[in-house]
């Protein structure tokens, strides 16, 4: 049964939390940001307002000016203009009567003709309209003939309450800012994620003796540390089930051993009382049914043998002491050992052995048996042939084992039932040294060829 | 005469392996169980041992004899088969039959057990047409009743044989039990010995007769 992942502790909440701030941060920074503007906009000292800041109100204060100086003497008019100067000093002023002669420039401006015709006058006001400076023209009185007052403002003082440039510039900065920002805590987030997963990755295929990866120390209550959870449950049940399944393997070895001892103990009997029998007087037909009976209790014996091998073998609880072995001389003693019984069935013998020595990493005891097998295998059922081949052949490429007889070959050995578990037990074992057999079976003979796998060169 | 004592709870292959070894002209002692084998075994030549005993089981009883009695030969007599069993056993017994045992087997192997634990080596050895005297390292043509001169080397790789008497002998064991070193493969040192023995020993050295040559494996000296 699956637990819960508390809501809080959820990889969704986290995830969750991170775009709504996302979100947040877009909604409440803009807001956030202007006051922030104007706040540091105050504290640099800007603190006035700005008289220039509106054009609406320039145009209207200006005309209404022009307007009630409709009666005054250019002294006024003068006096007038001065002051409006103190008031807007960083715009320029002038005015030209009605006979248009320019007076009063504050401060002076060259570029102005000093008495204006109509053709200046419609360049002045060609020049200035919508440029910069911002320029406002007004007739005095609005009578045309009383000539004009003007003011010229620098545009960049209009408009705005503060620096429109300086402003975006932070902004865009900010903007970046946020965006790394997510983008990092995103990373994070994941790489978090990421680097639990590899870890829970190495974990599985990190392994014991026994092929269990260990259990793992959850740190986090979240959806991954629940798969810490289950991952752990899991081992833990391995560890469980291989307990038992090796309790049962050492219950079937033990039983095993004790059905060999038991079916062993009683042959002893029958072998050792055949022999007393033989000793009796007895026809020739007795004496070939004791023979016979020999013959068989070997066989039993050597089944039972192999049967537990088998058992052993296949459930893998041999150990195998894999080391750098000279064939060679591994097979001279094999074929020694066996050239008194060999001898006495009256086998032709060939052995041909190279001089040299020829290296196969392998097990020398699992060799032996494979070999003792593979003999014993032509003398009970190749004796027929009367001949055996024992050969190591050290071509460039390979070095091949092979074992020849002349017998009946294995199709038609139907004389001892089961032989088929020692050939079984041969093909376990070499396929477990990296070797391979290849069997060549006829009606004249059987070759068995012992060669190393590809992948087992020294 | 051998004394042989043995432990075997079986009591149909006990008392049949104590009658039979009897018929073979040993002195013969069976027990059924390993109480005061250490004290029973002090007199004997070779003790044959089962494994699945009551109480301790043979390789215990077998390990704690090979310590009180050092030179005492063991052979192991089990139903047990497994290779780590042998290799188990073989860490301290001299020999390990396995049931069922062929009787002229366990015969066999019981007299190259007590032969190789031999303190005294016999006096003579009649071989063909020689007498070897092993004491005093002299081999004599009886025909002629000369002493056949051999070099130390030749002694040793003859007495080694005789030593290991119908059994054949790999040229690494001959090698390495003679001189005592690993064999190197294509050394010619003791092809040169055995053809230099046999000029000595054999009457047709080209056909020899007491130095068998087995083909492809190494010599066996028969007797």
């Amino acid at each position: 049964m699956r637990p819960q992942v508390h809501w809080r502790q959820s990889l969704r909440a986290r995830y969750l939390l991170i775009i709504i701030c996302a979100l947040a941060l877009w909604i409440i920074v803009f807001p956030l940001m202007a006051i922030l503007m104007q706040i540091s906009q105050s504290f640099t000292g800007n603190t006035e307002a700005n008289p220039y800041a509106s054009h609406e109100q320039l145009e209207k204060h200006w005309h209404d000016t022009a307007a009630k100086l409709g009666q005054a003497s250019p002294q006024q008019i003068t006096k007038r203009l001065t002051q409006l100067k103190s008031e807007y000093p960083k715009a320029s002023m002038f005015w030209v009567d009605g006979s248009g002669l320019t007076r009063d420039m504050l401060p002076v401006q060259t570029q102005l003709p000093q008495q204006w015709t109509a053709v200046d006058s419609i360049s002045f006001m060609k020049k200035s309209y919508d440029r910069d400076p911002f320029t406002i023209v007004s007739f005095i009185g609005k009578q045309p003939k009383n000539g004009f007052i003007v003011m010229q403002v620098p545009r960049e003082l209009l408009g705005n309450t503060f620096n429109n440039s300086y402003n975006y510039n932070w902004l865009l900065l900010v903007q970046v800012t946020i965006y790394i920002l997510f983008v990092m805590i995103s990373w994070q987030f994941f790489k978090r994620i990421r680097n639990r997963l590899v870890r829970l990755e190495e974990a599985m295929s990190l392994t014991d003796p026994n092929g269990i990866p260990h259990t793992l120390q959850v740190v986090r209550e979240d959806e991954i540390g629940q798969v810490e959870h289950a991952f752990n449950r899991m081992i833990n049940d391995l560890r469980t089930s291989r307990q038992r399944e090796q309790e049962e393997e050492q219950l079937r070895k033990k039983l095993i051993a004790n059905l060999s001892h038991d079916i062993r103990t009683p042959l002893t009997t029958i072998r050792a009382h055949a022999h007393s029998l033989k000793e009796e007087p007895l026809s020739a037909q007795g004496v070939s049914s004791i023979m016979l009976m020999d013959t068989k209790i070997n066989d039993l014996g050597h089944l039972v043998d192999n049967l537990l091998s088998y058992t052993l073998l296949a459930a893998k609880r041999y150990t195998l002491q894999l080391q750098p072995v000279d064939i060679v001389r591994l097979v001279r003693e094999s074929a020694a050992n066996w050239y008194p019984v060999l001898e006495q069935e009256k086998f032709d013998i060939e052995i041909d052995l190279p001089d040299n020595a020829i290296l196969w990493s392998i097990d020398p005891q699992w060799m032996k048996r494979i070999l003792d097998n593979l003999i014993q295998n032509v003398v009970r059922h190749a004796a027929s042939g009367h001949y055996i081949g024992i050969q190591v052949l050290d071509s460039a490429h390979q070095a091949r084992i092979v074992i020849i007889d002349k017998g009946p070959g294995m199709q038609h050995s139907t004389d001892t039932k089961g032989s088929g578990i020692g050939m079984s037990i041969v093909t376990v074992m070499l396929q477990d040294m990296g070797l391979v057999a290849t069997v060549r079976t006829g009606e004249y003979g059987t070759a068995i060829e012992i060669t190393p796998h590809l992948l087992n060169k020294i | 005469m051998h004394r042989i004592l043995i432990v075997e709870d079986d009591n149909e292959i006990g008392g049949w392996t104590e009658r039979f070894l009897q018929q073979k002209g040993y002195d013969v002692e069976w027990r059924t169980s390993g109480d005061g084998l250490v004290e029973a075994a002090a007199s004997k030549s070779l003790v044959l041992l089962d494994v699945m005993l009551p109480g301790l089981d043979g390789f215990t009883l077998g390990q704690r004899l090979k310590k009180e009695h050092p030179l005492l030969p063991i052979m192991m007599l089990s139903a047990r088969t497994a290779i780590d069993d042998k290799l188990q056993g073989l860490q301290f017994a001299d020999d390990y039959v396995t049931k069922p045992f062929h009787p002229d087997e366990l015969a066999a192997r019981i007299e190259v057990l007590l032969r190789r634990h031999e303190h005294n080596e016999p006096e003579l050895i009649s071989l063909q047409h020689l007498h070897i005297y092993p004491h005093q390292n002299r081999v004599v043509d009886q025909r002629t009743g000369e002493d056949i001169i051999l070099t130390g080397k030749q002694h040793h790789i003859f007495a080694y044989m005789l030593r290991h008497a119908n059994q054949i002998l790999t040229k690494e064991q001959l090698y390495e039990g003679v001189w005592g070193e690993p064999y190197i493969n294509g050394d010619k040192t003791l092809m040169v010995h055995i053809r230099y023995l046999r000029e000595k020993i054999e009457l047709d050295p080209s056909r020899p007769a007491l130095i068998e040559t087995i083909r492809g494996i190494g010599y066996r000296v028969k007797r």
